[in-house]
């Protein structure tokens, strides 16, 4: 880990110090354990500050999408002689890497906007899952030793074995290293348990539709409608959200459950073929509602259905968006006969 | 004041009694969140516990309230309101901070100029009974830099104090001391439990932790409007509002109407200065287009326009806003990070 943080730096330094990117956007230590944020260097002096670890848990494409979009914005008053360009360099693991692909491959900017410096990756910490193995006490301090995690509370120290506290879309990812790079730094991280990938939506599946209707209502009615998930998404970039829109009113504002399943399920069916299941929408939200299940679902289908995976490569296209003489109809046009 | 004391053990059947008599919220468990939930019969209050991760003011102040219904018929538009009004009930187990919260809101809810009626009706028929903070339950608590204090009774109708084997309950208003004649009789307090609690007092202020200069910053706030440290906080914001959905003094709200067929109703829900839809006027105009003058607005509500206009900070220091941003960005350090400037 040191040392791709200490390449990490030299090259954020040097990109920066070279002009070829205007900011890195990576991740800084916070100011709470198991945390760190992201930040936005524009300095080389303030490379330093950059880390990597096992608390990094953004997907930060999300602001390579709004910075490149905000500098635009901010240009269209400007003579087309004297506009100017923004180059982000951004800090990305293999999760990240596939919402930049998704994000070229929509045109949303060009390959040469952005500068990827890769780094392979072990997983990152669920810091629910921490939180629930020390009984929700408050954590003063916690360190990753090996595979371990050492975690002081207000009543004592603990230990935990690192697999048991990685987010469970880590847990069996099957591009933990880069999938499009301009440099890569550290050594290529070793593969996950793949096998197993699919293993909780094949379980949720074969449940009754009763029982999966109502744990459908379970997890939503805890939604408080922050948004959060659709904010840190990379792939939720509409400028102005149909949740959001009152002429129509697509979905009330008021505390109507429907309203909030409408939403879910409208932001969900978004990420059909979209979702690199980077986990961020599960770790920001502030009432640990459970979307991985349902988006994994559209994930599998994806998968089965078109052998696709979202940002997988940049010359594969999105099956939703494409369409090839081979694609399956049949549930289209006989939907009964298809499960 | 009526001081009394109660058996540690004695709490429970207590809290549980007054829930027949009359509506009680109390902290429970609820999955892996601690939330003020109806006290129904067989269930235990928790009386050990930190902070719930939602501050009690949706009780004054809900999350979505509807003002008033209208249906359109054939001899015009016929206007109704919501039923009786609240019913009287006793909030049990809150934490000094967010009864002091409490205080803050009447400020804005309940003054001179401006009467809500709606805020105001809940709030009147409401007794609190707080819980004293003999410990700090959290690291990132930080009342006493805003004003509050541990083991402070503002806001509170009744506060107990947990003095190990036994709780000292004082009831410091007219309502709380009505609420003592629900409870049945209980010993008086001595002179030694008083010792005690203040004992106690100066021990959970020292044990606090986080300090902020929250109102040594204001003549910096005065001045600077416009200055470039504006530009540094919001950058790796999600615009989400949980750090105003989970405060106990944010009160922003909106209200809009919501029609189906011939029947409507006006409902007031939270708003938040986090969302971009903020202050965006039917003309389409917003005064505030950018994330930074959104979070600016947040911090200069809080420490400075308050102030001006209360001549308090709105803020408690409960640290949920600090624990519970998906992206760590920490309101204790902006504070400070300010009055070095
Ligand atoms: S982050 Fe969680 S609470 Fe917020 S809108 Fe998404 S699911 Fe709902
Ligand atoms: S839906 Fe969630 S897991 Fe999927 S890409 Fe978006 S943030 Fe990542
Ligand atoms: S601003 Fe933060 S610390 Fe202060 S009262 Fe609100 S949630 Fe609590
Ligand atoms: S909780 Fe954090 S990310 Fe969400 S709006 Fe508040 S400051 Fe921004």
């Amino acid at each position: 880990m040191e040392n791709v943080e200490k390449q990490l730096r030299e090259e954020a330094k040097r990109l920066l110090a070279d002009k070829k990117v205007d900011v890195i956007v990576g991740y800084e230590e916070g100011t709470l354990p198991l945390q760190t944020v992201p930040c936005f260097i524009t300095n080389p002096d303030d490379a330093g500050k950059l880390v990597w670890n096992s608390f990094c848990s953004q997907n930060l494409a999300k602001y390579v999408h709004d910075i490149i979009h905000q500098h635009r914005e901010s240009q269209v008053r400007v003579k087309p002689e004297d506009k100017t360009r923004k180059v982000v360099g951004v800090v990305a693991r293999g999760c990240t890497t596939r919402s930049l692909v998704i994000h070229l491959q929509e045109r949303q900017y060009d390959r040469d906007e952005v500068v990827i410096i890769g780094v392979p990756c072990t997983g990152f910490v669920a810091k629910r899952k921490v939180s629930t193995l020390v009984d929700g006490k408050e954590i003063l301090e916690a360190a990753v030793n090996g595979d371990k995690i050492s975690v002081r509370t207000t009543s004592g120290d603990k230990d935990v074995p690192l697999k048991d506290v990685i987010a469970d879309n880590c847990l069996n990812c099957h591009f933990n290293n880069p999938v499009i790079s301009d440099i890569m730094v550290g050594n290529e991280a070793p593969p996950r348990d793949v096998d197993r990938e699919y293993d909780s939506v094949n379980k949720f599946e074969n449940l009754p539709l009763e029982e999966r209707w109502s744990y459908f209502t379970k997890e939503m009615e805890k939604c408080i409608r922050c948004y959060a998930c659709r904010n840190t998404c990379p792939s939720c970039y509409c400028k102005i959200c149909f949740v959001e829109q009152s002429q129509p009113a697509w979905v009330g504002t008021g505390d109507d459950p429907t309203d909030v399943q409408v939403f879910q399920i409208m932001r969900m069916f978004h990420m059909a073929g979209r979702c690199v299941d980077c986990g961020s929408c599960v770790e920001v939200c502030p009432m640990g509602v459970d979307l991985r299940n349902f988006l994994k679902k559209l994930d599998k289908d994806g998968f089965e259905l078109f052998a696709h995976k979202a940002g997988e490569s940049i010359d594969k296209p999105a099956p939703l968006s494409t369409f090839e003489m081979g694609d399956k109809e049949k549930f289209i046009f006989e939907p009964e006969s298809s499960s | 004041m009526e001081k009394r004391l109660i058996k540690k053990d004695a709490l429970s059947g207590i809290i549980n009694k007054l829930s027949e008599q009359m509506l009680v919220y109390a902290p429970v468990k609820d999955e892996d969140n601690v939330l003020f939930k109806v006290l129904e019969k067989g269930m235990e209050p928790l009386a050990d516990y930190s902070n719930t991760r939602n501050a009690p003011k949706n009780f004054f102040f809900p999350k979505t309230e509807t003002m008033m219904r209208y249906m359109r018929t054939e001899r015009g538009i016929e206007l109704s309101g919501e039923g009786e009004g609240a019913p009287e009930m006793v909030l049990f187990g809150v934490r000094p901070c967010d009864a002091r919260s409490f205080i803050l809101l009447d400020k804005v809810f309940d003054q001179e100029k401006y009467k809500d009626p709606y805020y105001i009706d809940k709030r009147e028929k409401t007794t609190i009974i707080s819980l004293a903070c003999v410990h700090p339950p959290y690291s990132t608590c930080f009342c006493t830099s805003v004003g509050g204090h541990p083991m402070s009774s503002e806001g509170a109708d009744v506060v107990l104090t947990d003095l190990g084997d036994k709780y000292l309950a004082e009831f410091v208003t007219p309502k709380g001391e009505k609420l003592l004649e629900k409870m049945g009789d209980l010993s008086k307090a001595d002179d030694a439990a008083e010792a005690t609690k203040e004992e106690l007092s100066k021990k959970s202020e020292e044990a606090i932790t986080s300090h902020v200069a929250g109102r040594e910053i204001k003549p910096w706030l005065d001045e600077n409007f416009e200055h470039p440290f504006w530009d540094t906080i919001h950058q790796s914001c999600l615009a989400c509002g949980t750090c105003t959905y989970l405060c106990p003094t944010c009160h922003c709200f909106d209200i809009s109407d919501e029609v189906k067929g011939s029947d409507g109703k006006r409902i007031r829900t939270w708003d938040s200065c986090m969302y971009w839809l903020f202050t965006k006027e039917t003309s389409g105009h917003n005064p505030r287009t950018s994330q930074k003058q959104r979070w600016r607005q947040r911090l200069m509500h809080k420490f400075k326009y308050f102030v001006d206009n209360f001549d308090a900070i709105a803020c408690v220091g409960c640290g949920r806003c600090v624990m519970y941003c998906p992206v760590n960005i920490d309101i204790r350090k902006i504070v400070n990070d300010i009055s070095k400037l």
